[in-house]
């Protein structure tokens, strides 16, 4: 198993990067720049929050599709908070984080306790988060106004342009690296993904390990809340709408697969970079919007078809 | 009869039951009226994915289905082509992007829910660039109702659904092909020995969704003077939830149409009787998402009930 195990980026998701650096070196306007590196970093620390998550939970063949409703909930909570109750925004913020662990937590519980598949539990809680979201804000509430302090986290720099939101995304793919790859934790989740049965005669809490990767996968939705309404100034039920597709298509890419049993925490960050720099060069080289889209599903088929062949090899 | 279909007798009866005491003007001809004409697209979309989610599969790209094939409806119509050839390309649009997802899981033996995930997006970013977003306007007089006016367009939906519905509970019933949908979303390998073949099935049902998806937009985009560019977001929710509600076992290989039936009717009842009873319509979507995480731990709880005798 050791050999098998993806300890980082595989050669050709690296090659995708190294393609995309010097397409859109040549075709994008100031593509190539510090400036443009660090507003690419800015933009992908929400999602790269999510997938470093989803990478846990995907390694126990699991799935989560409700954090991007979870991270609209937990905006419109923290908006409502600070903005309507009047509470200080530490408060705020940690109340919005105990709301996506909540959620986590109840998807994990549903998984666990009642033994319901992951992906029709997670698809209730994406229509009912959401749901909680838009009724919350009876579809229209927009909290904005915070305070430039608060406003800092999404938007500031330090040391001269680094993006005050890199170093919780940093600190979190250090978190998740330990725990997926460096720690007995993570073998167990593993273990889980490859034969959940057999992880429990091998004595993995299975149940526990389950409910940790789903809590996780709420809190960071939680902490994605907080960066993405710095980043953008303002909190409305729509947050992070389509965010789950995007986070599950960089774990996927980054070699992580999608049956379980195999997780690359460096790999999913790679494969973030790989559709942040999609986005932004494909902008830079006036090309539409939507083409991202396009290639990000085309990408994510890619990657699976990919990931499969070398299952069965 | 499943113990879930009494139960979703009941719950739709006391549903129903509240709004003749409370809500009189629910029952109103007009109202009843555009309750079916509604429910109608919602029904064919149901039974495709019963099919789909029986062979034990999902299919989450059928919003994007739903968008692509009302445009083509729309376009086909408005370049002069008699509406019933447009529809009935409109369906074989749908069928051919429901062969896509079906190639991709029974071809490459890759996991439905991510190829869905992926065609979701490709498709709906698709349409987006190639319609900037744009509405199909200026459309003959005739493709509104089919020309035959509201009344004659109303019942045209409702029997093409209704037609629809009883092929699909007959098939699944009395065919082959309906059998061995059941035997592959039970166990694959135990229905290849027995001689079916399983990826034939699975391809099979994701051509019939695309088909049906491309049908339930032809049954909605009929019922207006523009097509949008932007539909069916979401109808892949609320007919998963319909068809789950239903008693469908996620997990493949049990459901019945009747309860498919009785959970699109129930769920399709539930937005308005919420509007008509006084309360807010967006807690909609959170109270359908409720509504499914209900039903399948009914289901886990149940079927532990069973286990244990």
């Amino acid at each position: 198993v050791a050999e098998r195990r993806a300890l980082g980026p595989t050669a050709p998701l690296l090659g995708l990067l190294a393609l995309e650096l010097v397409a859109f070196g040549v075709f994008g306007h100031n593509f190539l720049t510090l400036a443009n590196g660090f507003e690419i970093v800015r933009a992908s620390v929400e999602v790269g929050l999510l997938a470093l998550a989803l990478t846990a939970v995907i390694a126990t063949g699991g799935i989560d599709l409700s954090v991007g409703s979870l991270l609209g909930l937990c905006a419109v909570v923290f908006g409502w908070l600070a903005r309507e109750a009047g509470l200080a925004v530490p408060l705020a913020a940690a109340l919005a984080v105990a709301t996506g662990t909540l959620g986590g937590l109840l998807n994990g519980w549903l998984v666990t306790a009642l033994r319901l598949p992951p992906l029709i539990v997670t698809l209730g809680t994406y229509s009912l988060y959401r749901g909680l979201a838009e009724a919350a804000t009876g579809g229209v509430a927009n909290y904005t106004g915070f305070s430039d302090a608060f406003l800092g986290l999404g938007q500031g720099t330090f040391l001269g342009g680094v993006p005050a939101q890199l170093p919780v995304l940093a600190a979190a793919g250090l978190f998740f690296w330990l725990l997926v790859q460096r720690s007995v934790v993570g073998r167990g989740l593993e273990a889980i993904g490859y034969a959940p049965e057999a992880a429990r005669h091998a004595g993995v809490p299975v149940g526990a390990r389950l409910r940790l990767v789903y809590v996780l996968s709420g809190a960071c939705a939680g902490v994605a809340a907080l960066v993405y309404v710095a980043r953008l100034g303002q909190a409305k039920a729509d947050a992070g709408t389509g965010f789950e597709l995007l986070a599950i298509t960089a774990v996927v890419l980054g070699g992580t697969s999608i049956f379980g049993g195999r997780a690359s925490v460096a790999g999913t960050l790679a494969g973030l970079f790989v559709l942040a720099l999609l986005q932004n060069g494909l902008r830079l080289a006036d090309q539409p919007a939507e083409l991202a889209g396009i290639l990000t599903g085309m990408l994510l088929l890619l990657a699976l078809a990919l990931s499969r062949e070398r299952k069965a090899s | 009869v499943s113990s879930r279909a009494v139960a979703l007798v009941i719950a739709l009866g006391a549903a129903l039951l509240l709004l003749a005491v409370r809500a009189p003007r629910f029952f109103s001809a007009a109202n009843l009226a555009d309750l079916a004409t509604g429910l109608a697209p919602a029904l064919v979309a149901a039974m495709g994915m019963t099919l789909v989610i029986l062979a034990r599969q999902i299919d989450i790209s059928i919003g994007s289905q739903f968008a692509i094939c009302g445009v083509v409806l729309g376009l086909l119509a408005k370049a002069g082509l008699p509406v019933p050839l447009a529809a009935a390309a409109a369906v074989a649009a749908g069928a051919g992007l429901g062969a896509v997802n079906g190639g991709l899981v029974a071809g490459l033996g890759l996991p439905s829910i991510v190829v869905t995930l992926a065609t979701m997006v490709a498709w709906r970013e698709g349409l987006r660039w190639a319609t900037e977003g744009a509405w199909v306007r200026g459309l003959p007089a005739s493709f509104q109702w089919l020309g035959l006016g509201q009344t004659g367009g109303r019942i045209l939906i409702v029997v093409t659904a209704a037609l629809v519905f009883a092929a699909v509970a007959w098939g699944l019933v009395s065919l082959r092909a309906g059998r061995a949908v059941y035997a592959t979303g039970s166990d694959a390998e135990a229905a290849r020995l027995l001689g079916l073949r399983p990826r034939r099935v699975v391809f099979g049902v994701f051509v019939v969704m695309g088909a049906l998806s491309g049908l339930a937009a032809v049954l909605t985009t009929l019922q207006f003077i523009d097509v949008q560019a932007n539909a069916g977001v979401g109808l892949e929710l609320r007919v998963i939830a319909a068809v789950v509600v239903g008693g469908v076992a996620i997990s493949g290989g049990r459901g019945s149409s009747l309860g498919v039936l009785l959970g699109v009717m129930f769920l399709a009842v539930l937005g308005p009787a919420l509007v008509f009873l006084g309360g807010k319509a967006h807690w909609d979507r959170a109270l359908q998402g409720a509504i499914v995480l209900l039903a399948v731990a009914g289901e886990a709880a149940r079927q532990r009930g069973a286990d244990r005798g």
